[in-house]
């Protein structure tokens, strides 16, 4: 018995005419949503898959783009360079060192400010969303020229403000101890996307619940640890991954801070700014395109074993 | 019909979507057909209206050296129409880059062959990254007959290349010691010397007397110099001494207070760091964290953002000629409104030397019209008013006494009539560092950065044990050439 179409079965396909077969597969609304889609096709493919192919190609090569007549295939030597690169290690250190600080810094400055303009204590919530939304409308350079004035050891607001209550103020840009927290406070001058998503999570949990607490004699605290912090750890779990992916491409502000060295001392020689050198400073683009690799494995790994551990803790249609 | 509707509507959606990518992706208007070659005004290429459909292209491609200013390219933009009218058979095009993207930009040129035909200004460290990449300059000197008798030989010969001349001098900046009158009036001091040879005080003019000089001109808080015994170091208010604008280079301090060196021995793969380098170091690192009278990193940050004599509270600079370009006399607090250059001290060595930097003008060995290129370059390397305009002492003799009758970037800032003694520059022109502290070093790009680190952390850290740290230095160096090679 021959199949007739529309059965849902893929052996159809094998008795209709060709012609038919094409129509059958890309019906007019599927052409219609693949032709209005195709201009992120055609970008995804000449400016993310593309260049990713061909870094993991030039990867395997000693490319250095003033000398192109010169490139040469050698294997897997950029990958075993990185083993005995000691500026790599320095930079790895330097990225994690600062995740383990900025990230959960930035995850409960933003939690706390969601909270803060989602309470109905606030008058004028509406506008302090703005206000602390606001500051991610600014171009990263311009934020950061800013902040080089505000922290600025002599000049700078931030130490006329220690000044003022007796406090020493460090030299935050110049010094390898205080870098890393200099950076770490202004990055949460951009917690206002975190933020967003954040009240987003805290307007979705149902009223009811707070009610139930209430009425089982939990405070604040309580009702935010039993409750809030249950209910919004899928919101949680996505602004994690997004600060650490961002962490480890952290870039342009050490660059602007450090005019593109890694200074004082390397402190600031974020992985990504040691690639971008190792590229277009030093022009070894093969190697920088291996390093570009080993930032993708790292960053999928910990990806991955983040959402590995998320059904341990991550609350999906209320379940565990 | 309803069929037709849909297939029009289909062709639609599908002209959207390319006219959708096109307009992302495509050139914002007929100035920036280049993307690499916009200048950071987007007022590049300049060509002549009258220019002949058959003229031969040459590109000129600023932004290695100086020349990218936004103040410098109207005039850069006037010599290049100039010199297309003058020239039916050659259409110059002006490329004007950023500095900080100028590398990146003429390295992925090349590497697209779309490398432009005549690069620079670009100064000796530039080179480093594209010296190979130039054309030798010597036939077509020997042919065209170009009279180089005007400039002095040493000049030709610092961009001379195992055996390849790369380039012509164009400008020469020799450094010197800018000082601020003002300050050593107020101490009671003499000014330092304006002829090699000539004592100060009755004293050798050698780093040891501006050392002392220079801890009298740095003042605390409470008013107390260096040389009190009551001097607070944690409060210093006026420096005696500095050497601004090396970009945190080893090599340039090196240089400066020990004389001429190389970070690489004569084989040309071995790492060193000479005696007389480690002498001048120790005397730079002892300035900052011992006897106080030069500034650390963070201090010179307080100071006018890393421009300090400009701040008014540094007695003495070493720095270039170019430096004439960044003092702004009616500006601060206190102003920086009298000064004058003196001469550089005998170093430990015996000799004086005052670091050199030269710019020249070279043509890409990729290029296909080198005959036209070498025709625009020996006339742009040659123009008066563009050399004027990098604020370069003209590599051409004959030049120079105009170039310092004109040069005053600072008049109609609301300075004083100044009466600066450029024969100091021109004095310091016979004492240049050979080799230079910006030459060659295998893998230079990381050798180089490896450079500015350790002048960095000097610059940043006291109580550092400076042999310790340069051995170190020199075996990072090693690898880093080994690496290279």
């Amino acid at each position: 018995m021959a199949l007739t179409p529309g059965s849902g079965t893929a052996p159809a396909a094998a008795v209709l005419p060709p012609a038919r077969r094409g129509r059958a597969f890309l019906s007019r609304e599927s052409l219609s949503g693949l032709i209005f889609i195709s201009p992120w096709i055609v970008g995804f493919v000449a400016f993310a898959a593309l260049p990713m192919i061909a870094s993991l190609v030039l990867s395997l090569t000693n490319f250095d783009p003033r000398r192109p007549d010169e490139i040469g295939f050698i294997g897997f030597d950029n990958y075993a360079q990185m083993l005995r690169d000691p500026i790599l290690l320095e930079s790895l250190w330097v990225t994690v060192r600062f995740a383990l600080l900025v990230v959960p810094l930035s995850l409960a400055a933003a939690l706390g400010v969601a909270m803060l303009v989602n309470s109905t204590l606030l008058a004028g919530r509406n506008v302090f969303r703005t206000l602390f939304y606001m500051p991610m409308q600014i171009p990263i350079v311009a934020s950061t020229v800013v902040w080089i004035g505000v922290l600025h050891a002599s000049s700078g607001w931030l130490n006329y403000g220690l000044e003022a209550i007796g406090l020493p103020g460090p030299n935050w840009l110049q010094s390898p101890t205080w870098v890393g927290p200099a950076l770490a406070i202004m990055g949460l001058w951009g917690i206002g996307n975190m933020m967003l998503i954040f009240l987003a999570g805290l307007q979705s949990v149902p009223t009811e619940l707070y009610d139930a607490a209430k009425v089982d004699g939990a405070g604040p605290w309580t009702s935010f640890r039993h409750v809030t912090l249950p209910m919004i750890t899928p919101v949680l779990f996505y602004n994690l991954i997004i600060a650490l992916i961002a962490t480890f491409q952290y870039f342009t502000q050490a660059y602007v801070i450090s005019n593109g060295r890694g200074d004082p001392d390397r402190a600031t020689l974020f992985f990504n700014l040691n690639l971008y050198r190792e590229a277009f400073e030093f022009f070894n683009m093969g190697y920088a395109s291996a390093l570009a690799w080993l930032l993708f494995v790292i960053v999928l790994g910990l990806t991955f074993v983040l959402f590995r551990t998320a059904g341990s803790w991550v609350h999906e249609g209320g379940s565990r | 019909m309803h069929r037709q509707n849909r297939r029009i509507r289909g062709i639609g959606a599908l002209a959207v979507s390319v006219g959708l990518l096109l307009a992302a992706c495509g050139t914002q208007g007929p100035a920036a057909s280049d993307g690499a070659s916009a200048s950071p005004e987007g007022s590049a290429p300049v060509d002549s209206p009258n220019a002949p459909a058959e003229a031969v292209e040459v590109e000129w491609f600023v932004g290695l050296g100086t020349g990218e200013n936004e103040e410098q390219i109207a005039t850069e933009e006037e010599v290049v129409a100039a010199f297309n009218e003058a020239h039916d058979d050659i259409e110059l095009v002006l490329t004007i880059v950023d500095n900080t993207e100028a590398a990146t930009t003429l390295a992925t040129r090349i590497a697209a062959g779309d490398a432009p035909d005549i690069i620079g200004p670009v100064g000796i460290r530039g080179l480093q990254s594209f010296g190979d990449q130039l054309l030798d300059l010597t036939p077509y000197i020997e042919s065209s007959g170009v009279d180089l008798s005007g400039i002095e030989q040493s000049l030709i010969d610092a961009f001379n290349v195992e055996g390849a001349q790369i380039g012509l001098p164009t400008g020469v900046y020799p450094s010197f010691i800018y000082y601020n009158k003002t300050l050593f009036d107020e101490a009671g001091l003499a000014y330092p010397p304006h002829e090699v040879g000539e004592q100060y005080e009755g004293q050798d003019w050698t780093w040891e007397t501006v050392r002392e000089l220079a801890m009298q001109l740095t003042v605390d808080a409470g008013g107390n110099d260096a040389t009190s015994a009551d001097f607070d170091p944690e409060n210093i208010q006026q420096y005696g001494l500095d050497a601004q604008f090396t970009e945190n280079d080893a090599r340039a301090w090196s240089t400066i207070f020990g004389g001429s060196g190389s970070a690489v021995a004569d084989d040309g793969t071995t790492a060193e760091w000479p005696d007389n380098w480690r002498e001048g170091l120790q005397y730079f690192y002892d300035g900052i964290w011992v006897d106080h009278f030069i500034p650390n990193g963070t201090a010179v940050q307080a100071l006018a953002d890393g421009n300090t004599f400009q701040s008014g509270l540094i007695a003495m600079d070493v720095v270039h000629q170019w430096y004439t370009c960044c003092i702004y006399p009616a500006e601060g607090d206190p102003t920086v409104s009298d000064w004058d250059i003196a001469v550089l001290p005998t170093g430990a060595d015996g000799e004086v030397t005052s670091k050199l930097h030269a710019d020249t003008i070279g043509i890409m060995s990729s290029t296909e019209h080198p005959d036209e290129a070498f025709t625009a370059m020996t006339e742009l390397a040659a123009n008066a008013d563009l050399v004027q305009l990098w604020g370069a002492m003209p590599a051409i003799e004959s030049q120079r006494d105009a170039f310092f009758g004109a040069i005053a970037p600072w008049s109609g800032l609301g300075a004083p009539e100044l009466e600066i003694d450029w024969n100091v520059s021109v004095q310091m022109l016979e004492f240049p560092d050979v080799p230079s502290h910006e030459g060659f070093m295998p893998n230079f790009q990381e050798a180089d950065s490896a450079n500015k680190d350790l002048g960095n952390r000097l610059w940043n850290t006291a109580d550092l044990d400076l042999d310790a740290e340069l051995d170190a230095h020199v075996e990072l160096l090693q690898g880093i050439f080994d690496e290279g090679g």
